[in-house]
């Protein structure tokens, strides 16, 4: 079991950023994943494993007024 | 005094008094900032420091409480500061047209007890943080995009802002392709002056938490971040 934004979310082995990122249809073009506190490139979402346990923040991208 | 009666008890008289002798910075007078120098301005916190250096656009009017087609081409600031004179005229304004910079910000926030960050651009965002740690002033920050709103208070030496904006250079977020809507920015802008208004009269509010709204779905998350 993992945490994403606070709530429990089951985790798999060989689960990558990518992976979470589909399952949870977090389509928006603007995402900041931040696992553990350490923040995660777009270009790492592939490779990126996710461990269980792990703690997983992924916000928008976001600064209209 | 008859015009905060509806303020009472959630307010006491004794806060309403407090909250004569606060002053404070809302910067973007756009559609975050309209409504909370609305919010503001019907509680009476005695001083505001309004500040925005643009005109109105006919395409604010979709979610700009102080816009309307009688003032396109005019300040956003003038407009400000005849709303609030004509709601409360016990407010005094400092209506300051100029955008927030580096140069200029930390005499905007001089003397003021709490920044209420309404801009729209992730730069001038960073600036208001940096300059607020400096000067040990709190911020209230509020970001909207479609039907997605954040809120957050950063105290002076938190860096809250890198965690949402990892890339400085990267001007815009979500909004640039989903817009903003009115009901986004008035109920993010509404809970910008609460939290504002609590800060000024040290009740509990937020504090190393992301507040994130999704209209869309109609969720309300408070998030962890330290």
């Amino acid at each position: 079991m993992i945490k994403v934004n606070t709530e429990d979310y089951p985790w798999h082995p060989g689960m990558t950023v990518r992976n979470l990122l589909d399952e949870k249809q977090f389509t928006f073009r603007h995402i900041i994943v931040r696992v553990n506190g350490e923040f995660v490139s777009e270009e790492d979402y592939d490779k990126w494993l996710i461990q269980d346990g792990d703690d997983v923040l992924v916000l928008h991208l976001m600064a209209g007024g | 005094m008859e015009r905060y009666l509806r303020n009472h008890d959630a307010i006491s008289e004794s806060e309403q008094a407090i909250l004569a002798t606060k002053r404070v910075l809302v910067v973007g007078c756009g559609g975050l900032g309209g409504m909370v120098i609305e919010c503001l301005a019907r509680i009476s916190v005695g001083y505001l420091r309004v500040v925005d250096g643009d005109v109105f656009e006919e395409s604010n009017l979709n979610r700009q409480l102080l816009s309307s087609t009688m003032n396109l081409g005019r300040p956003k600031v003038l407009a400000a500061q005849q709303r609030i004179m004509a709601v409360n005229p016990l407010v005094e304004v400092d209506a300051v047209q100029a955008d927030l910079a580096a140069e200029n910000a930390m005499e905007l926030l001089a003397g003021c007890d709490v920044a209420v960050d309404c801009l729209d651009n992730i730069p001038a965002r960073l600036v208001l943080q940096q300059a607020a740690k400096v000067a040990g002033v709190t911020v209230v920050h509020g970001a909207v995009a479609g039907w997605l709103g954040r809120i957050c208070v950063i105290q002076p030496g938190e860096d809250l802002l890198s965690l949402l904006y990892p890339n400085p250079e990267e001007a815009q977020g979500e909004e640039r392709q989903r817009g903003t809507l009115s009901f986004t920015a008035a109920l993010t802008a509404s809970w910008q002056a609460a939290e504002t208004v609590k800060l000024l009269l040290g009740k509990p509010g937020l504090q190393g938490e992301i507040l994130e709204v999704d209209l869309l779905q109609a969720i309300v998350r408070k998030l962890k971040i330290s």
